[in-house]
């Protein structure tokens, strides 16, 4: 008997983890009474899971879930929450509605038909670098792979590092390596990464608004003029036209804040050269969750953030964490706040109506994690007793309850306009998030499991050698940084390979993403900023 | 599909390649969550890479010679591992450990260790960190099968106290 005790496999049940565009199966299996645990069986293309993955059935019993509707601290039931919900919308002269983008295509539909009855706007919070990646590709006409095509690759450019944002993907990267042990591996991304293990040609792109879509441009062109170790770029397009099955994958990392015109560039290049594009996303559902707001009438989620409104309902997302305090200042100044969603949250702490909601890979549904990649998933349970599914709760506020998504369409839009990096001039060192393997986008959600918390508990600072000298830092050590929307402390990572004057930070962090300041009228979210950096 | 065991191969040990392992922590995400929260798998920083350790099953452990209440135990299979209600969490075994692979922080007053996922074993399948490892870096095998491969299996003699570098 292993150590927990676990001996039962009966009640296995099946569904996929969204915490990524691979959408990996997962299973939890009973390992005591009321306890599960993740499973590990070969089934449904199974090839692994990523801790985050894991992370999901310690969720499903987690002590802090809401399981009681409240108004004000007092109780209510959730039939007569839901019809306050609809009531106060109705009301409203400026109401709106965000719904978190990791949620299935039929539910994002019905929020659709509910936001058109009630008169309220909505939009979806998926994170940007998502928008813009799905946005510049979806119309481009590119040939689109999944990563369980890339085995069949014998060359691969690859922008991010996604090796760390999508470790299973990395599964049949290797595959591929092993038919041909020396097929080229050329990565955009930061050095000192794990993906830039394994790469083998490197270029590290400034922290600079569009530096790399200019990176991608040089590698068709072959002008690498203006681009910092832009000759590091020579010859990739070759080893990519020589292959007889190239392949392009693009991960949308926080930090490039280009996405979008990366993507173009990602697509004129794959096009000239006969390459396949595996377009990762952040979010496992953004593909379909992008389509079915562009055709059930969702707006630029700009709209709603940059101008007052009066009635606001957020389903799902953690607004206050993932733009920071600043850029979600419009919600936080709403006369009326309502929040659904199954944790208590930065934003549910402010709402006057809090109503209790499943997650949703505890709902049945579909998604679509590419362009070409439809699922339909099971709930990896069932929710807790008394617990709906935002369907419900919807369907208890008045929508139809037989909503059904059409996401064969490609979309281009509405999403949030380029910005000028004027707001990343300035004295300081420059910094962007990194993502990494443990946490899921903004942490709100992989930040309450313990295993996160056990393993990256506080953010990382990965900063260059002469930045950390100048600034008395040593690896380990805890340091402050200071931005244009506050400070955080960090530890710090040295590397030597990193160039000087750019810094990471932790992505999974509610701290470090406030201290980016990002509003609508400056840096917006993504945008890397300059900082200081002192030792704590 | 991953290799499945048999009751006769705890000779297998779970082997890292090291030109695959990503450093994705998914092993230790899966050990944590199998065994009640205590993660045997433990990852070592050495510069360039932060790799996985995780116990070979010595012959002749030190872990077992050292610990005082007689908590850990090498089996007849040949599978060393920490008795629940014995270990005091002392933390001898974790100084004796020639590997490093027993981290010293403890859990509810108990050292984490490995024991091959034994409930997996018992029903021929691979432990839990291997099956959950997206690209292969970690296998449960002998080093026969390794070595039949090409690969060279490094970390059988070891000197000093760094449980990469010495390699």
């Amino acid at each position: 008997m292993s150590s927990d005790g676990s001996t039962r496999t009966a009640e296995a049940t099946s569904a996929r983890c969204l915490l990524c565009s691979v959408g990996c199966p997962v299973r939890a299996i009973a390992s005591g009474p009321d306890h599960y645990v993740p499973d590990y069986m070969p089934h449904a293309g199974y090839v692994g899971l990523c801790g985050r993955g894991g992370v999901l059935v310690e969720l499903l019993d987690h002590p802090a879930r809401l399981l009681q509707a409240r108004r004000g601290g007092e109780a209510v039931e959730t039939a007569e929450a839901a019809a306050q919900i609809a009531e106060a919308l109705r009301r409203g002269s400026s109401s709106a509605i965000i719904v978190d983008g990791n949620t299935d295509t039929d539910t994002l539909a019905t929020v659709g038909r509910f936001a058109a009855d009630v008169g309220a706007r909505w939009s979806l919070y998926v994170p940007p670098s998502d928008a813009g990646l799905v946005h510049g590709l979806d119309t481009s006409g590119c040939t689109f792979v999944g990563p369980e095509e890339l085995a069949e690759a014998d060359a691969f450019l690859i922008i991010g590092d996604i090796y760390a944002t999508h470790p299973v993907a990395a599964h049949w990267i290797f595959e591929a390596k092993a038919k041909q042990s020396r097929m080229p591996l050329l990565l955009i991304a930061d050095p000192a990464t794990a993906t830039a293990k394994f790469a083998t040609g490197l270029y590290q792109p400034a922290l600079v608004v569009g530096e790399t879509a200019r990176a991608v441009a040089a590698v068709r062109t072959g002008q690498a003029e203006g681009l910092a170790d832009g000759g590091a770029l020579a010859g990739w397009k070759e080893q990519l036209q020589k292959a007889k099955r190239p392949a392009i994958v693009v991960g949308a990392e926080m930090g490039y804040a280009d996405a979008r015109a990366l993507a173009a560039e990602v697509a004129v290049l794959a096009k000239s050269i006969g390459a396949t594009v595996c377009p990762l996303t952040a979010y496992g559902g953004a593909w379909g969750a992008l389509r079915t707001a562009s055709a059930n009438g969702g707006i630029c989620p700009i709209e709603i953030l940059s101008s007052p409104v009066d009635v606001l309902l957020v389903i799902g997302a953690d607004l206050v964490s993932a733009l920071g305090a600043k850029a979600a200042s419009n919600v936080a100044a709403a006369n009326e706040s309502l929040y659904v969603g199954p944790m208590p949250n930065r934003l549910s702490d402010l709402a006057s109506l809090v109503v209790p909601a499943a997650f949703p890979f505890e709902t049945a549904g579909r998604a679509l994690l590419g362009p070409d990649r439809p699922v339909e998933f099971e709930p990896l349970m069932a929710p807790p007793a008394g617990v709906p599914t935002v369907r419900e709760i919807l369907q208890m506020a008045g929508a139809p309850g037989d909503v059904r998504a059409d996401v064969s369409a490609p979309c281009s839009g509405p999403e949030m306009p380029a910005a000028a990096d004027e707001a990343g001039q300035g004295e300081g060192i420059r910094l962007a998030l990194a993502a990494d393997s443990i946490h899921f986008d903004d942490g709100s959600l992989t930040g309450r499991a313990s295993w996160p918390q056990s393993v990256r508990g506080r953010p990382l600072l990965l900063m260059a050698q002469p930045d950390a000298e100048a600034a008395g830092l040593g690896d380990a050590q805890t340091a402050v940084i200071e931005g244009p929307g506050g400070t955080a402390t960090v530890e710090v990572v040295v590397s030597q390979e990193r160039r000087a004057g750019q810094a990471r930070a932790s992505a999974a962090f509610a701290e470090v993403r406030n201290v980016f300041g990002w509003t609508w009228d400056g840096a917006r979210p993504g945008e890397p900023v300059c900082v200081t950096v002192r030792k704590a | 599909m991953p290799e499945q065991a048999t009751a006769e191969s705890v000779e297998r040990r779970v082997v890292l390649d090291l030109d695959r392992c990503i450093e994705c922590k998914s092993c230790m995400a899966s050990c944590y969550y199998g065994h009640g929260r205590m993660a045997g798998v433990q990852f070592v920083d050495i510069g360039p890479a932060v790799l996985p350790i995780v116990c070979r099953q010595c012959d002749d452990p030190a872990c077992v010679e050292v610990c005082p209440a007689g908590a850990m135990q090498r089996d007849e299979r040949g599978v060393v591992s920490r008795g629940i209600f014995s270990c005091r969490g002392c933390g001898s075994c974790a100084r004796a450990c020639p590997f490093g692979v027993l981290s010293l922080e403890m859990v509810g007053h108990q050292i984490a260790k490995c024991d091959l996922c034994e409930d997996r074993l018992q029903r021929g399948l691979d432990p839990r960190c291997v099956a959950v490892c997206p690209t292969g870096a970690l296998r449960f095998a002998t080093v026969q099968q390794i070595e039949a491969e090409g690969l060279t299996v490094i970390g059988g003699r070891v000197a000093g106290d760094h449980p990469i570098r010495r390699r």
